[in-house]
C-alpha cells in the first residue's frame, strides 16, 4: 500500500495549489456551503492548501487519531471564528477530500488487481482519517459553542447567583429578598400613610419582582403577588379617597412582569441544560 | 451502479442482525461513544438493524440525497431526543459503516480484480451516502439545538 500511497501523496503535494483552486471554486458556489459564497478566494484557498500540504503527515503517522486531533482542532477553531456553521465546515472538508480523489483518479490508471487493492487500501486510510476529522471537528465545535453560549449568558448567570463553588447562595438570596420586601413595606407606608400619595415609588418594586422571577422562576411570582396585595391593602387603609384603578393596574402589571421574566428564565435554563447534555 | 453494489448490499441485508450486534458491542465500549455505554441493548440494536435494512434503498435510490435526507433527519431527531451528543451520534454512524466493511472483509467477498473494482466503487458510493449523512445530521442538530439563537445573523 505504501508505494501507491507515496505516489499519491507526492502527487497531492505537488498539485496542492491547483486542487485548492478547484475546491475553492466549488465551495464558493456549492448550495451546501453558502457561508463560503461571500468569502474571497484569498481567504478560502489557503484553507485547502494547508490541508493538502499536511496530508502526508496525517496519512503516515503511527497514531493518526492524535495527529489529526491537533490539525482538525485548528481547522474547527478557524472555521468557528469565521462564523461558518458546523455542517458547512464539515461539508467543505468533505469537498476537499472529494477534490483530492477526483484529481488523483482523473490522472491515474488502475488496472491490475494489485493496483486496485492498493487503491482500496489508500481509500480506506483516507476515510479513516476523515472519520476522525468528522468526530474531532464536531466535538471541538460543540465545545466552542458551549463556551460561547456560556459567555453570552454570563450576565444572566451573575444575576442568578448560582455559582455552586461559592457557598450557600439560597440563604443569601432569601435574606436579600426579605430585606427588599421590608423596604417595600416601609416605602409603601411612607408614601401612602405619611405623604398620602400613590406616585412613582412602586417602580422600585420591579427590582425584587424581576430578581425573584430570575432566582426562583414561577415560584418567584409569589413576590409580585405579595407586592400587588401590599399596595392594594395599604391603599384601602390610607388612601380611601383616591380611586383604586391605578393600584389595581400596577398590581396586575407586577404579576404579568413576573410571569414573563419567569418564563424567560425557565427557557434559558432549559437551553443551558440542553447544551450541557448535548455537548458533554 | 446496481450491479457492482449488489454483493455488498446483499451481504449487509442478509446479515443485518449479525453486523448490528457487532456494532452494538463496539459502540457500548468505544470511548468515543460514552453515551451508549449504559444504553439498553435492544434499543441500540434497533438503530443499526434499521440502518442496515435501509442500506439497499439508500444505495439504489434515484435521488440519493433526498432519500438520505429523510432517513438521517429522522436518525438525528431520535438521537437528539435520547440526549446523545452530536459528536457521538456522528461517530456511532461512522462505526455502523465500518462494521459493514469489517464484515465484508472478514467474509472475503472481494478477491478478484473485478471484485476489487466493485469494492472500490461500493466504497465510493457508501462514502457519498455518508457525506450526505454527516451534513444532514449536523444541520438537523443545529436546528434542534436552536444554535441560530446564539449565532450572528450572517450564519
Amino acid at each position: 500500500m505504501k508505494a501507491y500511497a507515496t505516489k499519491l501523496i507526492d502527487f497531492i503535494e505537488t498539485k496542492s495549489e491547483e486542487m485548492a483552486r478547484q475546491w475553492a471554486a466549488d465551495v464558493r458556489k456549492n448550495p451546501r456551503t453558502p457561508s463560503y459564497h461571500v468569502m474571497t478566494e484569498e481567504k478560502v484557498i489557503p484553507q485547502a492548501i494547508f490541508f493538502y500540504t499536511h496530508f502526508r503527515q496525517m496519512f503516515f503517522t503511527k497514531n493518526p487519531y492524535d495527529t489529526a486531533k491537533g490539525f482538525f482542532a485548528r481547522y474547527a477553531e478557524e472555521r468557528f471564528r469565521d462564523k461558518i456553521p458546523l455542517q458547512e465546515a464539515l461539508y467543505a472538508l468533505i469537498l476537499m477530500r472529494r477534490h483530492l480523489w477526483l484529481y488523483a483518479e482523473f490522472r491515474t490508471a488502475y488496472e491490475t488487481s494489485v493496483d486496485l487493492h492498493q487503491m482500496a487500501e489508500g481509500l480506506n486510510r483516507t476515510i479513516l482519517m476523515f472519520d476522525y476529522a468528522m468526530y474531532q471537528i464536531t466535538e471541538k465545535y460543540q465545545e466552542l459553542i458551549a463556551r460561547d453560549v456560556d459567555r453570552k449568558l454570563g450576565a444572566i448567570k451573575t444575576l442568578r447567583m448560582e455559582d455552586p463553588a461559592s457557598g450557600n447562595k439560597g440563604v443569601f438570596k432569601a435574606g436579600l429578598m426579605g430585606v427588599m420586601l421590608l423596604a417595600a413595606c416601609v416605602l409603601t407606608y411612607y408614601y401612602h400613610a405619611t405623604l398620602g400619595v400613590d406616585v412613582i415609588f412602586t417602580h422600585l418594586f420591579y427590582i425584587p419582582i424581576i430578581l425573584a422571577a430570575i432566582w426562583w422562576r414561577r415560584a418567584g411570582i409569589i413576590v409580585a403577588v405579595f407586592l400587588g396585595l401590599l399596595i392594594l391593602a395599604s391603599h384601602a387603609l390610607f388612601l380611601r379617597d383616591i380611586p383604586y384603578t391605578s393600584d389595581i393596574i400596577r398590581g396586575v402589571i407586577f404579576v404579568l412582569t413576573a410571569f414573563v421574566v419567569a418564563r424567560m428564565a425557565e427557557s434559558l435554563k432549559k437551553v443551558e441544560d440542553l447544551f450541557k447534555t448535548l455537548t458533554t | 451502479m446496481k450491479a457492482y453494489a449488489t454483493k455488498l448490499i446483499d451481504l449487509t441485508e442478509n446479515n443485518a442482525e449479525k453486523i448490528a450486534r457487532q456494532w452494538a458491542k463496539d459502540v457500548r465500549t468505544n470511548e468515543k461513544t460514552s453515551s451508549y455505554h449504559g444504553a439498553d441493548d435492544e434499543r441500540i440494536l434497533l438503530q443499526a438493524t434499521e440502518f442496515y435494512h435501509h442500506f439497499r434503498e439508500m444505495f439504489v435510490h434515484d435521488a440519493p440525497y433526498r432519500h438520505a435526507e429523510k432517513y438521517f433527519e429522522h436518525y438525528a431527531e431520535e438521537r437528539y431526543r435520547e440526549g446523545i451528543p452530536l459528536h457521538e451520534a456522528v461517530y456511532a454512524l461512522i462505526l455502523m459503516r465500518r462494521h459493514i466493511w469489517l464484515y465484508a472483509e472478514f467474509q472475503a467477498i472481494f478477491i478478484t480484480a473485478v471484485e476489487h473494482r466493485q469494492a472500490v466503487e461500493s466504497l465510493s458510493r457508501t462514502i457519498l451516502m455518508f457525506d450526505y449523512a454527516m451534513y444532514i445530521i449536523t444541520r438537523k442538530y443545529r436546528e434542534l439545538m436552536k444554535l441560530e439563537w446564539f449565532e450572528t445573523p450572517n450564519t
